[in-house]
């Protein structure tokens, strides 16, 4: 059944998150798919349910948490029906039946019905003055309370009673929170961090009355109190009930679906009837009805590709978290949060300052955690979480050794002679004397004052802290920690590539004057990074500064501890020829080569060449640079794939060698390593690799963000694309991305941590017209590379100069 | 530091005109057994130091990073004082300079006529 333009009927029960979610994604996929229809009971538009706090604290109001507003509906083609709900399904003639009489076919059926407050099945629950909290009615009955009565229960000391008990308190009521249980959030926190939180909203004014089981509401018409199952009474002319919800499912039951808490859902959100699909806080996935914003958004993404025909894997469950929204209350939980015999835990409790902090392990790998009063690394713990990733030193640094008055004392309790800085051997009395003598106040002015901090970087932190400790109250946390790019600017990365787009710089001079540098001609940290951003931000119209390079990419070769080089010709994708492989031996045996060594990148190596031999290697290989130097794409290793592999289902080979050519010379923040695999067998590591493309029946998935060198991290996927040319166009927007964002040195793996996963997706995968024109950038800036060793040897001067010594002999002269 | 006055402690070697070296890219310069690296600023200045770093890994200085008159150590990253090869704070150490005379366009190296173990020129 299709509409006259040759659409399918889509209609969602549901104007709600999940259902107009669901419609979003479908847009974005495939706009012209679908004819579609939305019934939503309530009389408004699209709102964030999760805002309705902000409204009962009045700090935003209705109009401000509309998410889409009728315009939106009218623009993309959308049938709204509000005010109006669907009061029958016939899944055999497939149409559905709305309130105003109103019948609808369709080929397509979402339900997304939501959820309703749990009403306790005690006497009295149907008085007047109870309510619950969960729509916009609700929270107008709500506001409409606080200005006639004075005294409200909550019951339900959960996240959702919690953030009702302060709105109606910020309003002037008097709010006692009623739990059943002793301990609040006690599904989200364990019993430390709830009683923190406890005495935290009490100390704001909320009561409490834990491990009370409500048993009757007493008075006439309307509420007056409650009467507990202990006999006690607590007063109250109001009521909120925040007691749980309760799935909307009767709608589904009636047509006859397959319901149990929720209505029953697989995972591509299938209900037991064909073509009927139930997404967000109505369905009941995997034993679980979720009750939160993050899950619904994931099932959205799930339904939406299934419906839109696009390959996607199966929806498995959501790692829940859970973040309270009370000003003056940061309270964050995700994952497993109980301790138990199996786990290992990372605990951090600070009576004195209100914070706490666990994580929990299981095999090493971060299951969950719980912070309170200190949520800042709350987003991180979420993908490490997702992520399972392994406790390292910078997590657990990152976790518990930012507390500041335990590392104050630390910092007071180190002795004098203390080595602070390992690799430059400096000590803490160095350091202190150095902030005294000199009046510093940054981290990078003690860099260049003292050595320190200026190898690794991982004693940073503690010389925050000295900082910290002698500076006391004179100590500016932010310009303290601002990481500028070198000592001769007090600018930081992003202020100075913002600068130079302004103001046209072009070349590094112009920017060392124009953004008072305070130093003529720069220091060997800012000389590369300038060159590189310039380049970047100027494809056309930069000309590299050769001088401004490290040694290896001014002699586009690898030098080796003794002096000489190393050269790596290219070797697109690992492959290469009886011939080619005759020519590099017969060059190797002719220059009197120290060494022939397979990298790990799977080239070949020569090693131990005299530099000025370097140019007649070049010539007689001729062949292209392999990039061994540079920071740029390395290597694309592949395995053997589907040309010779039993088990390929992808042909890597042709795809990594295309991917090399496509993208080698191209100037990057740090060096850039990819693989291509034929299938999930994974023989070329692509877990380890900046980008690693594996290969699947019909579809290509893209792993970001490996890193097999000083900190190992696994790549994270990207996306799974099903052609060729989405994939190479994803990986050039990727590249492209990392090329404009990250710092100068950054590998992929440190600017995923940094910027995050997810914006990354937003970025290059998810908005396709950001991605189009990541391409179009990254196209002009391919156009300009040239390749480096015929540059050289087609310029006899340059040639001379960079690689020939001047020999003298003194008893000729 | 290059100059257009002779020391008499000093032997001086052509080694080329101004134009064979690239501003602030180093050139290695060999007499006999002696290994140079002879720097051209920006400004237009040469200066000859030994080719040897002063840093505890040891390594050549040739490939280093040249701005305004100090020389970025290419290993350690220590700044180095071309004029006088003084190594600069924080950190300790001088690495031995050669003077370079300037006839018209000619430069010429000065070696030390008792064996090399004159003091820094």
């Amino acid at each position: 059944m299709t509409n006259l333009d040759g659409k399918k009927r889509l209609v969602i029960v549901g104007n709600g998150m999940a259902g107009i979610n669901t419609v979003e994604h479908i847009l974005k996929l495939s706009p012209n798919t679908y004819q579609i229809t939305v019934f939503g009971s309530e009389p408004y538009p699209n709102y964030n349910r999760i805002q309705l706090s902000y409204v009962l604290e009045k700090s935003k109001s209705i109009e401000e948490i509309i998410l889409n507003d009728r315009d939106w509906y009218d623009a993309h083609g959308i049938e709204l029906y509000t005010g109006t709900h669907v009061t029958a399904i016939d899944t055999e003639q497939k149409t559905v039946e709305a309130s105003n009489g109103m019948v609808v076919p369709y080929d397509r059926l979402v339900i997304a019905t939501g959820s309703r407050p749990f009403m306790l099945p005690v006497p009295g629950v149907d008085k007047q003055g109870i309510v619950g909290f969960r729509d916009i009615a609700d929270c107008e009955q709500m506001l409409h309370a606080a200005d006639l009565y004075r005294k409200a229960a909550v019951i339900g000391g959960g996240l959702l009673g919690l953030e009702a008990a302060k709105g109606l308190l910020k309003l002037g009521m008097e709010v006692t929170v009623v739990h059943l249980f002793r301990e609040l959030m006690e599904r989200q926190l364990d019993p430390v961090a709830s009683h923190m939180l406890q005495a935290e909203l009490e100390s704001q004014g909320l009561q409490f009355a834990t491990g009370k089981q409500t048993a009757e509401f007493l008075g006439d018409e309307r509420v007056s109190g409650i009467r507990f199952a202990d006999g006690t009474e607590l007063e109250a002319e109001f009521v909120v009930m925040a007691a749980g919800i309760k799935p909307n499912t009767e709608l589904a039951q009636s047509a006859g679906l397959a319901v149990n808490r929720g209505i029953l859902v697989d995972d591509y959100m299938r209900t037991s009837a064909p073509d009927v699909y139930a997404v967000g806080e109505c369905n009941e996935h995997r034993g679980i009805s979720y009750g939160l914003v993050a899950p619904l958004f994931e099932q959205g993404a799930v339904l939406a590709k299934h419906l839109c025909d696009i390959e996607t894997p199966p929806y498995e469950g959501s790692v829940v978290s859970t973040q309270l929204k009370i000003s003056g209350v940061d309270v964050f939980s995700a994952g497993e949060f109980m301790d138990t015999e199996d786990l290992a835990v990372v605990r951090m409790h600070d009576d004195w300052r209100r914070i706490y902090k666990k994580v929990l392990m299981r095999g090493g790998r971060i299951i969950g955690g719980i912070l309170v009063g200190d949520g800042r690394e709350a987003s991180r713990l979420q993908q490490w979480i997702r992520t399972g990733a392994i406790m390292t030193e910078a997590i657990h640094t990152a976790i518990v050794g930012q507390g500041a008055p335990d590392t104050e004392n630390t910092v007071a309790d180190l002795a004098d002679e203390e080595i602070v800085c390992g690799c430059n051997g400096v000590s803490k009395k160095r350091i202190v004397d150095a902030i005294t003598e000199n009046g510093l106040t940054t981290v990078e002015e003690i860099k260049s004052t003292t050595s320190a901090c200026r190898s690794c970087g991982g004693c940073r932190p503690v010389i925050e802290q000295i900082l910290q400790y002698v500076l006391g109250d004179q100590y500016d946390s932010a310009a303290a920690k601002k990481e500028t790019i070198c000592s001769c600017t007090s600018l930081s990365r992003d202020e100075v590539v913002r600068e130079i787009k302004e103001k046209g710089l072009i070349t590094s001079q112009e920017v060392r004057y124009a953004l008072e540098w305070n130093n003529k001609e720069g220091c060997s940290k800012c000389r590369p990074a300038l060159n590189y951003y310039l380049g970047m931000i100027w494809p056309a119209e930069h000309v590299d500064e050769r001088d401004s390079r490290f040694v290896n990419e001014r002699m586009h070769a690898n030098i080796q501890k003794d002096g000489t080089f190393g050269v790596v010709p290219r070797m697109y994708g690992g492959v290469t020829t009886p011939e080619d492989l005759r020519l590099i031996a017969d060059i190797a045996v002719k220059y009197n080569v120290k060494m022939v060594k397979v990298t790990g990148g799977q080239r070949l190596d020569l090693l131990g060449i005299k530099k000025e031999d370097l140019p007649n290697i070049w010539k007689d290989l001729g062949m292209p640079s392999g990039y061994a130097y540079a920071k740029a794409l390395r290597t694309v290793k592949t395995c053997v794939g589907s040309q010779f592999c039993r088990f390929g289902t992808k042909d890597s080979i042709t795809m990594g060698v295309l991917i090399e050519k496509r993208f080698e010379r191209l100037d990057m923040p740090a060096k850039f390593k990819m693989a291509v695999n034929g299938c999930p067998r994974n023989c070329a590591e692509s877990s380890t690799k900046d980008i690693g493309i594996v290969g699947n029946e019909g579809a290509w998935e893209l792993y970001v963000g490996g890193n097999g060198g000083i900190k190992a991290r696994l790549a994270e996927l990207l996306c799974k694309v099903k052609t060729d040319e989405e994939l190479l166009e994803i990986i050039a927007a990727f590249i492209q991305h990392y090329r404009e964002t990250g710092k100068y040195l950054e590998r992929t793996s440190d600017w995923i941590e940094r910027v995050g996963l997810q914006s990354i997706m937003d970025t290059v995968v998810n908005d396709l017209d950001n991605r189009h024109a990541l391409v179009e950038r990254i196209e002009l800036a391919l156009s300009q590379v040239q390749e480096p060793w015929n540059e050289i040897l087609d310029n006899q001067n340059l040639r001379e100069k960079m690689f020939d010594d001047v020999r003298i002999s003194t008893t000729q002269s | 530091m290059s100059s257009s006055a002779a020391d008499p402690n000093y032997t001086y070697y052509e080694v080329g005109s101004t134009h064979d070296f690239l501003e602030r890219v180093g050139r290695r310069v060999i007499i006999d057994e002696q290994e140079i690296a002879l720097f051209k600023t920006s400004d237009g200045e040469l200066y000859a130091l030994e080719n040897k770093s002063p840093g505890p890994k040891g390594g050549t200085l040739v490939e280093g990073m040249v701005s305004e008159h100090i020389l970025f150590d290419p290993i350690c990253d220590w700044r180095i004082r071309m004029e006088d090869g003084q190594v600069l704070d924080p950190d300790t150490g001088q690495v031995k300079t050669y003077p370079v005379l300037l006839t018209g366009e000619q430069v010429h190296i000065g070696i030390p006529k008792n064996g090399g173990e004159s003091g820094n020129g």
